[in-house]
C-alpha cells in the first residue's frame, strides 16, 4: 500500500530460507524486503560454507540477534516476522513468533498486527497440539472469515504456504469466500 | 444593595424545597436533556477533559479513568445472553477484580434485591468505558424507566430505553462522555431486543455486540461459533468462552465471570465466578489454550 | 642455504616447503605423546604429561587436556604458551556461535575456524606459526562423535584412532594394529593407556604422568566430557595392570 493506493495485491511476503524454513514478514515498506534478502542470503551462506542447514531455532535465534543489532543502530528495521519450519531430522515442527524489537517466542500458533486481537482467540479455543494439516486449513479459514467480518480494512486475501517434512510449498485458498456477521 | 438584601431576606427554608426549575423538571414527563452540571470554565470542555485524563498520550495526567473491559450480548432462540468481566483498571493499575459491569435497569419492576433463582423482570445494561459516567447514566435511565412504567401501566420496550440514553449521550456529545453500553430485554411488543448505545450517540439494535477492550477477543470466539438456533447450555457456554477468551489476552479485563440470561419472564443470574478455575479446567478438559505450557 | 627461506614464513624454499611450518612440526615431536581413540559410544583422549615434580601443583595446571564447549574437549601437544591462545579464541568462537545460533557449534566447524586462524600464521609476513598441534573429540548432531587433529599449518582431518607428539609413529602405528570397530569406550580407555605405556618412557605409568579424558553419553542420552581424577586413572591403570607395583613416590624430575 502506498497512500490511499493498492499497489500490488498479490505480493509474497514470504522467504524460503532453506528447504524446510519458511519466513513471513511485514512492517516498514522497504525495510521488510530488505531485512528478509539479508536473512535469506546470510542462512543461504551458512548452507553453502558449511555443507549443512541451519536448523528453525538456529535461524530464529540468528534473526533475533539481527534484529537486536539492528534495534541499537541508526536505523533499525521496522519488521515483524513468524518463521516456521520442520526439522527433517526428528519431523518436528517449529513456529517462531518475532517482532522489530527483536523478541523471539516459540508458540504453536501466531499472528502479527490487528490480526492478533481477532484471531489469538480463537486460535485459543480451536487449536490442539495434535492438529492435522486438514484442520489446520479450517482453523486458518475460521481466521480469515473472521478478517473478513470485523477488520474496517478490506484486505485483498491470504497467501498460504504449509511447511511439511518434505519441505515448503503453497496451496489453493478460497479468499472469495464470504462471511458475514450474524 | 437591593439585591444583597434580597439575598438575605428570602424565608430561611426556602434550600429544603426544590427550586422553581427543579419543580419544572419534575412535573416534565419526557426526559429533560438540560446541562445541569458545573463545567470548568474553559473553551473545549472535551479537549480540556482529554488533556486531563489521556492516560496514553500522558502518563502523568491528573485523572485517571476507570477504561477497560469486555462486556457481550447476544440474542439468540432462547433470549439473551449477556456476559461480562468485572476488571477496572485505572491506566496500568487495576482498581478492582469484582466490578458488577451488568446493572439492572427498571428498578420497579426488580421488586426486592434478595438473591433469587426466579426470573426478575427488566432490562438489563452493561457497562463499557468510563465507570462513573456507566453507573450514573444507567441509573438515571432507570429512574426513566420506572417513571415510564408508572405513566404507562407497562413496561418500557427496550427500543425506548435505548432511544432515552442514546438521546442524552448525543446531547452530551463532545464533552467527554466515555461509555459503550448495551441494552437488553424481552418484551411482549419486541420479543429478544438488543441494542447497542455509545458516548457518541449511536444507536443501533443487532443481533451481537462485544464491547471494550476485549471486544476483539470475544467477537473472534464468538462470531465463530454463533448460531442462533443454540440451545440454552451452548449459549450460556459460548458466552462464558467468549469472555474468557478476552479476559486471557486482554490486560484491562480480568477477575470473574458475571454471566446472565434474559428472557421473557425476566432475567436470570447465572453466576459471578473467578476466571481463574474456569481457564484451568478449560485448559486441561478440553485442550484449549495450548500456548499455555512450559513445553516450548 | 636455507637461512634464506627459513626466516620467514610467506616464503617458499625452491623445493617447495615452509621451513618455518617445518620447525613448528618438529618442536610439536618433542611433545608429550597424545592420542584419541573414536569408540562407538564415545571418545578417549589421552596424554603424556612431561613435566612431573614434586613440586608441581598437580591438580592446578592441566597440561594437556582442555574443555573447549559443552560438547567438545581437545589433547595439546607443543608450545603450551601458543597452545593457550588457540584456545582461547576456540572457547570464544564457540560462545560466539552458541550466542548467535543458541546451539552448540558443529565440531567440524569450530576446527575449522581455529585451523583458519593457525593458516593465517603461515601465509602473513613477520609472524611465527603457532607450535601446536591438537586432537579434538566431540559430539554434534550431525556426525555424532567425532574426532580431529591439526596441526601447525592449519591443516586438520577426521580419525577413528590418531596420535600427536613424541614417538607418534609407533603410537600410531600400535593404534593402527590395535584398533577395532564398533569397541566400546570402555575398550578404548583400556587400549590408550596400553599405547601410552608402550610409547612412554617410564616402564610404569601413574596418575601423574598422564591425562584422561572423555566423551560420552549418559543413560538418559546427554552428552557429557569429563576430564579424569587422579583416582579415576589410577584405578584404570590397577585395572589393566600398568600400575606402578612401588607406591613411593619417584624423585621428582623434568624431563
Amino acid at each position: 500500500m502506498r497512500g490511499p493506493t493498492i499497489i500490488k495485491a498479490e505480493d509474497d511476503k514470504t522467504r524460503s530460507l532453506n528447504k524446510h524454513t519458511l519466513m513471513a514478514f511485514s512492517g516498514e515498506a522497504g525495510d521488510t524486503i530488505q531485512f528478509a534478502d539479508y536473512i535469506q542470503a546470510n542462512v543461504q551462506l551458512y548452507t553453502m560454507r558449511n555443507d549443512t542447514e541451519l536448523s528453525t531455532p538456529a535461524v530464529g535465534n540468528f534473526i533475533r540477534g539481527e534484529l537486536a543489532r539492528s534495534l541499537r543502530s541508526r536505523s533499525p528495521y521496522t519488521v515483524n516476522l513468524l518463521l516456521g519450519g520442520v526439522d527433517p531430522a526428528t519431523e518436528k515442527p517449529h513456529l517462531y513468533w518475532i517482532d522489530y524489537l527483536a523478541s523471539l517466542a516459540p508458540v504453536p500458533y501466531a499472528a502479527h498486527g490487528y490480526a492478533q486481537y481477532y484471531c489469538l482467540s480463537l486460535l485459543d479455543k480451536h487449536h490442539n497440539p495434535n492438529i492435522s494439516l486438514e484442520e489446520g486449513m479450517k482453523l486458518l479459514e475460521m481466521c480469515t472469515d473472521e478478517l473478513k467480518r470485523r477488520l474496517p480494512i478490506d484486505y485483498k486475501g491470504v497467501l498460504v504456504k504449509v511447511v511439511t517434512k518434505d519441505g515448503v510449498k503453497e496451496v489453493d485458498f478460497d479468499n472469495d469466500r464470504i462471511a458475514r456477521a450474524a | 444593595m437591593d439585591k444583597l438584601v434580597a439575598q438575605y431576606s428570602r424565608p430561611q427554608h426556602q434550600n429544603e424545597f426544590y427550586s422553581e426549575q427543579e419543580q419544572q423538571d419534575l412535573t416534565e414527563s419526557v426526559p429533560p436533556l438540560s446541562l445541569k452540571f458545573a463545567l470548568p470554565p474553559v473553551d473545549n470542555h472535551a479537549s480540556f477533559l482529554r488533556a486531563m485524563t489521556d492516560d496514553l498520550a500522558n502518563p502523568s495526567c491528573p485523572i485517571k479513568l476507570a477504561h477497560g473491559t469486555t462486556t457481550l450480548a447476544f440474542r439468540f432462540q432462547g433470549g439473551i445472553i449477556v456476559c461480562t468481566d468485572s476488571r477496572a483498571t485505572a491506566g496500568n493499575w487495576i482498581a478492582s477484580q469484582t466490578v458488577k459491569k451488568v446493572i439492572p435497569v427498571s428498578r420497579l419492576s426488580r421488586g426486592e434485591d434478595k438473591p433469587t433463582n426466579e426470573p426478575t423482570p427488566g432490562l438489563l445494561g452493561t457497562m463499557a468505558g468510563g465507570a462513573a459516567d456507566c453507573q450514573y447514566w444507567l441509573r438515571y435511565l432507570s429512574q426513566q424507566c420506572t417513571l415510564h412504567e408508572i405513566r404507562h401501566k407497562r413496561r418500557i420496550t427496550v427500543a425506548a430505553a435505548s432511544k432515552i440514553l442514546a438521546n442524552l449521550t448525543y446531547a452530551y456529545k463532545g464533552y467527554g462522555l466515555s461509555m459503550g453500553t448495551m441494552l437488553a430485554g424481552v418484551t411482549p411488543q419486541e420479543g429478544p431486543a438488543l441494542y447497542y448505545i455509545d458516548s457518541d450517540g449511536t444507536r443501533l439494535p443487532g443481533n451481537l455486540f462485544c464491547v471494550g477492550s476485549g471486544q476483539t477477543f470475544a467477537y473472534g470466539v464468538l462470531d465463530a461459533n454463533y448460531k442462533y438456533e443454540m440451545s440454552e447450555e451452548e449459549a450460556l457456554a459460548l458466552g462464558r468462552r467468549a469472555i474468557l477468551a478476552a479476559m486471557h489476552r486482554d490486560a484491562y479485563s480480568g477477575g470473574f465471570i458475571n454471566l446472565y440470561h434474559v428472557k421473557e419472564e425476566g432475567w436470570v443470574h447465572h453466576g459471578f465466578d473467578d476466571m481463574n478455575p474456569i481457564f484451568w479446567k478449560t485448559k486441561l478438559d478440553n485442550g484449549e489454550f495450548s500456548n499455555v505450557t512450559s513445553a516450548l | 642455504m636455507s637461512r634464506r627461506y627459513d626466516s620467514r614464513t610467506t616464503i617458499f624454499s625452491p623445493e617447495g616447503r615452509l621451513y618455518q611450518v617445518e620447525y613448528a612440526l618438529e618442536a610439536i615431536s618433542h611433545a608429550g605423546t597424545a592420542l584419541g581413540i573414536l569408540a562407538k559410544d564415545g571418545i578417549v583422549l589421552a596424554a603424556e604429561r612431561k613435566v612431573t615434580s614434586k613440586l608441581l601443583e598437580q591438580d592446578t595446571s592441566a597440561e594437556k587436556l582442555y574443555t573447549i564447549n559443552d560438547n567438545m574437549i581437545c589433547a595439546v601437544a607443543g608450545m603450551n604458551a601458543d597452545a593457550n591462545i588457540l584456545i582461547n579464541y576456540a572457547r570464544q568462537n564457540a560462545q560466539r556461535y552458541l550466542i548467535t545460533y543458541n546451539e552448540d557449534i558443529p565440531c567440524e566447524q569450530l576446527v575449522r575456524r581455529l585451523c583458519d586462524l593457525k593458516q593465517g600464521y603461515t601465509q602473513h609476513g613477520g609472524l611465527r606459526p603457532f607450535g601446536v598441534s591438537f586432537i579434538y573429540a566431540g559430539w554434534d548432531h550431525l556426525r555424532q562423535f567425532q574426532l580431529y587433529q591439526s596441526n601447525p599449518s592449519g591443516n586438520y582431518g577426521g580419525w577413528k584412532a590418531t596420535s600427536v607428539g613424541a614417538n607418534n609413529a609407533s603410537a600410531q602405528s600400535l593404534l593402527k594394529q590395535d584398533y577395532k570397530e564398533d569397541q566400546t569406550l570402555q575398550e578404548a580407555c583400556a587400549m590408550a593407556v596400553k599405547v601410552l605405556s608402550k610409547t612412554m618412557d617410564s616402564t610404569k605409568l601413574s596418575s601423574e604422568k598422564i591425562e584422561f579424558a572423555t566423551v560420552g553419553k549418559t543413560q538418559d542420552g546427554k552428552i557429557y566430557h569429563h576430564l579424569w581424577t587422579a583416582d579415576e586413572i589410577d584405578a584404570l591403570l590397577r585395572d589393566q595392570g600398568l600400575a606402578k607395583v612401588d607406591d613411593e613416590p619417584e624423585a621428582g624430575d623434568i624431563k
